[in-house]
């Protein structure tokens, strides 16, 4: 046994230190008692803590888990972290919704006041303030955000880890060590915000670049509002079943339409400002891009209709993923990007707001599964585990074993198929990944109602004008 | 190997049956071939408008009486293509067998001469179908006008949640003596085929078979419906279903194309306090809720979804809420069989939701809900849950609420029936329900299980606006010449 498959399986959160790339050289043996210890250790610690998961355990009829299949009817619904009642928003009842993430959660939020609170922003950064938790909203599936309770550690140590990937994927030290050497950081988005890829952001900035001197946003002081999220949720899905007029807005929402207004009207010139600045500020210097890739096209191709190309240096690094759903790219969007930022040197993740580690891909295509993640393809009908062994196709299920503080055990809305329990992929690497067909199960079954990270700006500007469209009072 | 089913095309008497493009049944269920409409265009369009007179050579008493020998023999112990779409529907359909049996085998009973005659006479009225009806004016007694309702050209773009919509098609059809080209939905594309070719063994020649037309194509099919939606060919366009089918339709629209939308629609209930007078009321309510929600699996838009129940929202009136939710869930389970069983499809994305809510704390009591045996939810705030629009497969949720005045309000457009208790509450609330957009009022119980055939569906009378109707008017020659003549050349002239 290697000292670090020893390591991951005494501490999974000590991955954080170790030398990215070994953990996907692990036999077979290694890999599965990383997983059985870390399940039994997270569900040991936190089932006496975490009210959802021991009365959860209790009406499964778990006791222990001895084996890694036993903790399957222990992973939550995808829908758990936004089961709270949307009223509790409409009707700004955020000592309820505050009560609600208590259950979700180990740290204490008892020490919370959030009765005066109007917004979701306000109550994300109430949050912020009086706790260890650092809130994470998603981009609003079905129209409703969840809420994930990452403490500002598991922040730390996401994107550490992120940046050991950069450092080690291709090899120990292939990669730029970013932590150690800073460089630019440059995002074409918000600077601030809680969503999932606003987040880490601040971080990033900080670990990465060294501060906001080294960094460059094309929205430099604004924040990514939780608020507009929710309700371009909303929108969208009301629109998709042609029932627009049934939406209510908190009066609060409707009295920051004039913040909205503003930012809004000053967007081109923030657009200008940001291709000057990349010019000016980073023209054939290496940095670290941070961008989805519809967003690095929408912004490749006004970069491209502007003349600019080859605008940074070929030892940069782009951090991205997201693939293209939501939105038609052309089938060369790749080499257009490529084309106008100058590099064609990427590192690519399937990822999800509720994990903490993301799954990078390798030149075969496959994302390939930390050691802190144990995955399963679960019978899209029955719900049962398939054979840890050969290539299945099913429902994706996981646990997170990094997170300590909450569950994470969960059953996605995607469909995966998995493979190398038994074979090494093709890449050399070793352990289970993901092939490169992942689909969502709600688009499989007609109904494509998921706003994905990808179309999320869209949503977001539509949701600013609807806000601008209503009468006030 | 899989069985992949034959869906004819019917053009007027004729059946088309060389299977040749494939298409996948709803919920993966089943494979079917049919015809490529495409190709049979201009027969299948009536583009000589004057062929309808045919349909004027009957009377009513003749459409009657075909109809009454048509339902005879949609008998589904005897007739193998009845008992083949029943088959097929088995596959595809949202609703268990025994559901679905009991369906297919009321079929009949929409034909009875009696229920024909009813329907023309409620609906539109039969003298104006048989003739001229002369209108009484007092304001202008010197002018004759007489109305005569005619049947129209018209496609019908039918839902497949029941067959019981198929054969309302028919009949509707030829009550109007209207020339019907059905476009089936995937869901069921074999219950008005299966008609069709009946009524053709039966009387092939007859003008009412010769004015039936079914076909199969997917809908937004632009090469079809491009040509066919088109005022040479068709009047009218009757499309039930969902909001995408509807929006894709409206393309069509111009002058000389009338389009009737019975549209997507949800269900609602008002129960007030008096259903916890004591414990036998409480239980009878539960019974008749529970047929609400469980007839018909809720796969009906007239089924029950969101409940609203002064019950009071304070800790008292939430444990007497959570009382009726107990006993309405038990009840769902003991409805009969050919009512309502667990389903057979439970859909996964509301099954997640489900689970999910387990995690929501004290803010939703939840019975049942484990498997596919339905649910209620109890919310303990006056709010419905965010995924009330997911509600099916016999899960309702119950909402505690103060005053009545919160349930009205909820009400908009969108909802079709309400299903209210006590009885006292419609005089109360019938007209402000009205208003807010509200379309059928019931006895709680009676909403998938009182269907008066003959009365008006959605706020609106499609029976009616299938009809063209025709005026003449008359007045005597003096008095339109007069008309031509200046007022002094009328006095010369006198």
């Amino acid at each position: 046994m290697t000292s670090l498959s020893a390591q991951l399986r005494a501490d999974p959160t000590s991955f954080v230190e170790a030398p990215y790339d070994e953990a996907f050289n692990f036999s077979r043996e290694e890999l599965d008692e990383i997983h059985l210890h870390g399940l039994q250790k997270r569900f040991n610690e936190l089932r006496p803590r975490l009210a959802v998961l021991d009365a959860l355990a209790k009406e499964q009829g778990i006791e222990h888990i001895n084996h890694v299949d036993d903790a399957v009817p222990l992973l939550f619904p995808h829908t758990v972290y936004k089961s709270y009642p949307l009223s509790l928003l409409e009707r700004s009842r955020f000592d309820r919704l505050t009560h609600w993430l208590a259950g979700m959660t180990t740290t204490d939020l008892s020490g919370v006041d959030a009765s005066g609170v109007q917004t979701i922003d306000d109550w994300i950064a109430l949050i912020e303030k009086t706790t260890e938790i650092q809130l994470l909203h998603t981009s609003g599936t079905t129209g409703k955000l969840s809420f994930i309770p990452r403490t500002r550690r598991q922040w730390d140590d996401t994107v550490r880890i992120t940046a050991n990937s950069l450092r080690d994927w291709h090899g120990a030290g292939a990669g730029p060590d970013v932590l150690k050497n800073h460089m630019p950081l440059v995002i074409p988005a918000y600077r601030y915000g809680a969503s999932s890829s606003h987040r880490g952001v601040d971080r990033m900035v900080r670990m990465y670049a060294g501060g906001d001197d080294n960094a460059l946003f094309l929205y430099p002081g604004a924040y990514y509002s939780a608020d507009v999220a929710s309700l371009a949720g909303r929108l969208k899905a009301a629109e998709a079943r042609g029932e627009q007029g049934k939406l209510q807005l908190s009066p609060a929402l409707l009295a920051r339409r004039e913040e909205f207004a503003v930012r809004e009207g000053d967007r081109p010139e923030q657009m200008r400002r940001f291709f000057e600045s990349a010019v000016e500020r980073y023209a054939g210097k290496d940095v670290i891009l941070f961008a989805v890739w519809p967003i690095l096209f929408e912004w490749a191709e006004a970069g491209l209709a502007r003349g600019l190309r080859n605008v940074f240096g070929p030892n940069s690094v782009l951090i991205t993923g997201g693939g293209s759903k939501g939105r038609v790219l052309p089938d060369n969007y790749r080499q257009q990007i490529f084309d106008f930022i100058g590099f064609s040197r990427y590192y690519e993740y399937y990822s999800m707001s509720e994990i903490m580690a993301g799954c990078p891909r390798c030149d075969e295509g496959n994302f390939h599964i930390p050691p802190t993640m144990v995955p399963y393809v679960l019978d899209p009908e029955t719900g049962e585990p398939m054979p840890r062994s050969g290539t299945h196709t099913g429902r994706f299920g996981l646990m997170d074993l990094l997170p300590d503080s909450y569950w994470g055990g969960l059953i996605t809305g995607d469909e995966v198929t998995l493979s190398g329990w038994d074979e090494p992929c093709a890449c050399g690497r070793h352990g289970p990944y993901l092939h490169s067909t992942i689909g969502r199960f709600s688009e499989k079954q007609g109904g494509d109602d998921k706003i994905n990270c990808a179309g999320a700006p869209e949503a977001h500007d539509k949701a600013i004008d609807y806000l601008l469209q209503q009468t006030q009072g | 190997m899989k069985k992949i089913w034959r869906v004819p095309l019917i053009i007027r008497g004729e059946v088309i049956d060389e299977g040749v493009v494939e298409f996948g049944g709803r919920r993966g269920g089943a494979t079917f071939t049919t015809p490529e409409v495409g190709k049979h265009l201009e027969q299948l369009a009536l583009d000589r408008p004057s062929r309808m007179a045919d349909l004027y050579s009957l009377s009513f008493d003749d459409i009657a009486e075909y109809l009454g020998r048509l339902g005879e023999r949609l008998n589904l112990d005897t007739n193998p293509h009845m008992q083949e779409a029943y088959e097929l529907s088995r596959l595809t359909s949202g609703l268990s067998d025994s559901i679905l049996r009991n369906h297919y085998e009321n079929i009949p009973h929409f034909f009875r001469p009696e229920v024909a005659r009813e329907s023309a006479e409620n609906f539109v009225g039969i003298d104006y179908l048989e003739g001229w009806v002369p209108q009484v004016s007092k304001v202008n007694p010197a002018l004759t006008v007489k109305v005569r309702a005619f049947g129209a050209r018209a496609v019908h773009v039918i839902a497949g949640n029941s067959p019981g919509v198929a054969a309302q098609t028919v009949l509707r059809n030829a009550i109007t003596r209207s020339d019907a080209i059905i476009k089936t939905p995937s869901n069921d594309p074999l219950t008005a085929a299966a008609m069709a070719r009946t009524m053709i063994e039966m009387a092939p020649d007859h003008p009412l078979t010769r004015h039936l037309s079914v076909a199969y194509w997917k809908g937004g099919d632009t090469k079809i419906e491009e040509i066919l939606y088109h005022p040479k060919r068709i009047e009218k366009i009757i499309a039930w279903g969902g909001f995408a089918s509807i929006s894709h339709i409206t393309r069509y629209l111009q002058p000389g194309i009338d389009l009737i939308t019975l549209d997507p629609k949800h269900s609602a209930t008002i129960i007030d306090s008096d259903a916890f007078a004591d414990e036998t009321t409480l239980r009878h309510v539960a019974r008749r809720l529970a047929l609400d929600v469980g007839a018909m699996n809720q796969e009906g838009c007239v089924c029950a979804r969101v409940v609203y129940v002064v019950s009071g929202t304070d800790a008292k009136g939430l444990e007497k809420l959570n009382q009726l939710g107990k006993l309405t869930f038990e009840a769902l389970q003991a409805l009969p069989s050919h009512l309502s069983t667990p389903h057979k499809a439970f859909d996964p994305e509301l099954k997640s939701e489900l689970d999910g809510l387990r995690f929501a704390g004290d803010e939703y009591k939840m019975f049942g809900g484990r498997s596919n045996e339905g649910a209620v939810i109890v919310s303990q705030s006056d709010a419905p849950v965010d995924f009330s629009r997911l509600l099916s497969g016999r899960v309702c949720n119950l909402v505690p609420i103060d005053a009545l005045d919160e349930a009205v309000l909820s009400v908009n457009s969108y909802t079709q029936t309400i299903g209210l208790f006590p009885e006292s509450l419609k005089d109360r609330l019938r007209d402000r329900l009205a208003y807010q957009g509200a379309q059928r009022l019931v006895s709680l119980g009676g909403a998938a299980t009182l269907f008066a055939t003959a009365a008006p569906q959605d706020g609106i009378e499609p029976v009616r606006r299938m009809c063209k109707w025709i005026v003449d008017e008359s007045a005597s020659a003096e008095l339109l010449e007069g008309l031509a003549l200046a007022p002094d050349a009328t006095a010369a002239a006198a």
